[in-house]
């Protein structure tokens, strides 16, 4: 599974501009879908399985897109002033590199500041693409990039740009790939604009109309020095939401997961995070109402360009969303 | 008639935080059940019920709409057997410290809301309020005990006991919006007694306090031709702000601004006036803070109503309210809706 997560997290796709991840995707689900559609908005979607007499139509969900840049300004000399998609906070760009659509790279600088102990806006960051002047510059305004760090294997961790939500991307694609027989109908789907304001899942959700709603993403956790206090940590288990600044998860369906984790033996933890939402906000709200829960994966410094990850975890959380979709759901 | 008193001091006392709404929506059922033809659910638990209008068929329909979530508390650790908290919904924190509650754990638990003495306090935060994080749950059960039937989570409701004041008002938690269930009541049994060309859906909707969820979906589902929300809004109190506060014991208030129809307003207000029901004129620029700023744009769009209930000390466990505001609430959407007739939709225009 880390070849797959290695590719996925390696591959390029900001909110909005999808494209290549969504054909590496594609490529990985492709020989084990019953149908493979692209919704208007770019949402990858699986069709997998008939839905029995006490089988459900489920729609799952993991956001493909990641946060990145788009250049709002190019000046005389090469420099690009830059705007967020999604969640980027200055605290972690300065110094950073970043990687445009179209191959070009540049680094993260910031205006001279007085206060060196007051962080920078993103007004005043700028990004050096190592051009004299602006014809030599291969980015104009409106040009999107990613940012760029290796993935990083610790072993029995694992740390990239991009685990947000990647590794959400890689438990369905393991799940679909291992899932042997389930009795309902399954969308797995691999949605667009998450982070900036689950725009893809919205979309997707009112056109599937499913029963039932999971969203698989990762969550903030209390496990580093000096931490929130958060009860979720590293190595403890996937997490089960019950709450976060978007939504109250179903408590049917967070029965349903808590029941499903104690009947395979798996470790879960019970998340409540206090910010930040997910595809499952979405779902819950579509038409006139659906059910809707989250698997969140344990992850360490989100939005930044090391986000940490548990592959114990990882490994329990494939293994718990099996164990759900393998048996009819008993509410 | 429902004795409307008695019914609200049951509504507060019955929990049923946003998301959990299961135990209060059971006793609206049953206070409903006499008043209307048909009760269902929604897929997220809010209640619909349904009062046939008279009208010849396909009958236009209204819905009225008041949240029957409360806000709260939930548990996001265990430390020595003592509980942390988050909000559920918007808590202010100064007024927790010494609150008793109820932890909804393997089983309800008795327990109260203490937090740190001053001393033990980081410097920063002596001499101030206590934020939420610095604040537990003390069930005085042995940590052994509150892990056995605690975890991170579960629900931990306000446990004030409600109480009527000398004036017809009343005191107590979740006087927000469980007033306004009880107005909706009261206006189905004022229904009862008349009759009404439209068919009626009241709806105690799950989730306001925090994503507007059951007004979002219980509209789609339902697709109402007019939307009523009722909800409190801030009564006077001293040194309120006059502009942005209105009279409690005084009627309801009627909202006007971009969530409202202007029509819908002239025609809720020219019945109060017709009935001589007292009220006060409330403006919402914006956010009206009610399912009905969900209810507007629903699917095509649906033409909406705000009916405030004056509450003093909102999202507190001591919110005052005024048994009569509640009535006078109830029996004025009661004769707007008899008032309705087939050809009123046509007259709902915007171009006069």
């Amino acid at each position: 599974m880390k070849s797959l997560i290695q590719k996925l997290v390696e591959t390029i796709g900001p909110s909005g501009y999808e494209a290549p991840i969504r054909e590496v995707i594609r490529a990985e689900v492709a020989p084990y879908a019953d149908l493979v559609q692209v919704d208007a908005l770019g949402s990858l979607i699986v069709r997998k399985g008939k839905s029995a007499k006490n089988g459900r139509k489920i729609m799952l969900a993991a956001h493909m897109d990641e946060i990145g840049v788009v250049v709002t300004h190019v000046d005389e000399n090469g420099f690009a002033r830059f705007s967020n998609l999604g969640g980027v906070s200055p605290r972690t760009c300065y110094g950073g590199r970043v990687r445009f659509l179209n191959g070009a790279q540049g680094v993260i600088g910031s205006d001279r500041m007085e206060d060196l102990t007051k962080m920078p806006t993103l007004e005043q960051l700028f990004i050096d693409l190592g051009a004299s002047n602006s014809k030599d510059t291969r980015v104009r305004t409106g040009d999107v990039a990613a940012f760029e760090r290796p993935f990083v294997d610790l072993g029995s961790r694992m740390v990239s740009k991009a685990m947000d939500d990647r590794i959400g991307v890689a438990i369905l694609i393991e799940a679909l790939r291992q899932l042997k027989d389930t009795p309902h109908q399954l969308f797995f789907v691999f949605s667009v604009q998450e982070e900036v304001g689950v725009r893809g899942a919205t979309a997707a959700a009112y056109g599937i109309d499913p029963d039932l709603g999971l969203a698989v993403d990762v969550t903030g956790v209390g496990d580093t020095p000096k931490a929130r206090k958060m009860d979720v940590g590293l190595g403890k288990g996937p997490a089960i939401k019950v709450r976060d600044g978007g939504m109250l998860a179903d408590p049917r369906v967070v029965d349903w997961m808590v029941k499903a984790a104690e009947k395979a033996h798996l470790p879960y933890q019970m998340e409540v995070l206090e910010g930040g939402s997910t595809d499952a906000r979405a779902i819950q709200l579509t038409r006139a109402g659906v059910p809707a829960g989250c698997l969140s994966v344990p992850c360490r410094y989100v939005h930044s360009p090391s986000e940490m990850v548990d592959t114990g975890d990882v490994q329990n959380s494939v293994r718990l969303l099996l164990e759900l979709l393998s048996h009819p759901v008993e509410f | 008639m429902t004795d409307i008193p008695n019914l609200l001091k049951q509504l507060i006392s019955t929990s049923g935080l946003s998301g959990h709404e299961t135990p209060v929506r059971q006793l609206i059922e049953e206070a409903w059940k006499p008043l209307t033809h048909e009760l269902t659910f929604s897929r997220l638990g809010s209640l619909h019920g349904l009062c046939c209008g008279a009208g010849a068929p396909p009958r236009p329909s209204i819905l009225i709409s008041a949240h029957m979530d409360a806000i709260g508390l939930m548990v996001t650790g265990i430390a020595d057997g003592f509980l942390r908290l988050t909000s559920v919904g918007g808590i202010d924190a100064r007024i927790l410290p010494g609150q008793l509650v109820t932890v909804h754990g393997r089983q309800d638990l008795p327990g109260v809301i203490v937090s740190l003495p001053e001393r033990l306090l980081p410097p920063h935060l002596r001499g101030q309020a206590i934020p939420l994080e610095y604040m537990l749950v003390d069930t005085g059960l042995l940590p052994e005990r509150v892990k056995r039937l605690v975890r991170v989570g579960d629900l931990v409701s306000f446990a004030q006991q409600p109480f009527e004041t000398a004036a017809e008002t009343m005191v107590g938690h979740t006087m927000d919006n469980r007033a306004s269930v009880a107005a909706l009541t009261h206006c189905l049994s004022e229904l009862k007694k008349q009759t009404h060309a439209w068919d009626v859906w009241a709806v105690a909707s799950v989730q306001e306090e925090v994503t507007l969820g059951g007004a979002f979906t219980s509209t789609y589902q339902l697709r109402p031709n007019l939307a009523i929300a009722v909800d409190v809004t801030f009564a006077s109190s001293p040194g309120s702000p006059s502009h942005r506060t209105y009279p409690m014991g005084e009627g309801p208030t009627l909202v006007m601004g971009p969530n409202i129809h202007p029509v819908l307003f002239k025609t809720l207000k020219e019945t109060a006036e017709r009935l001589e029901i007292p009220y006060s004129m409330e403006t919402a620029p914006r956010h009206t803070g009610t399912d009905a700023y969900a209810m507007q744009i629903v699917a095509e769009g649906i033409p909406c109503m705000v009916i405030g209930i004056p509450l003093r000390y909102m999202h507190t466990p001591v919110e005052m309210v005024a048994i009569k505001d509640i009535t006078r609430a109830g029996r004025l959407m009661a004769e707007f809706i008899a008032g309705l007739d087939a050809d009123f939709m046509s007259r709902l225009t915007w171009d006069d």
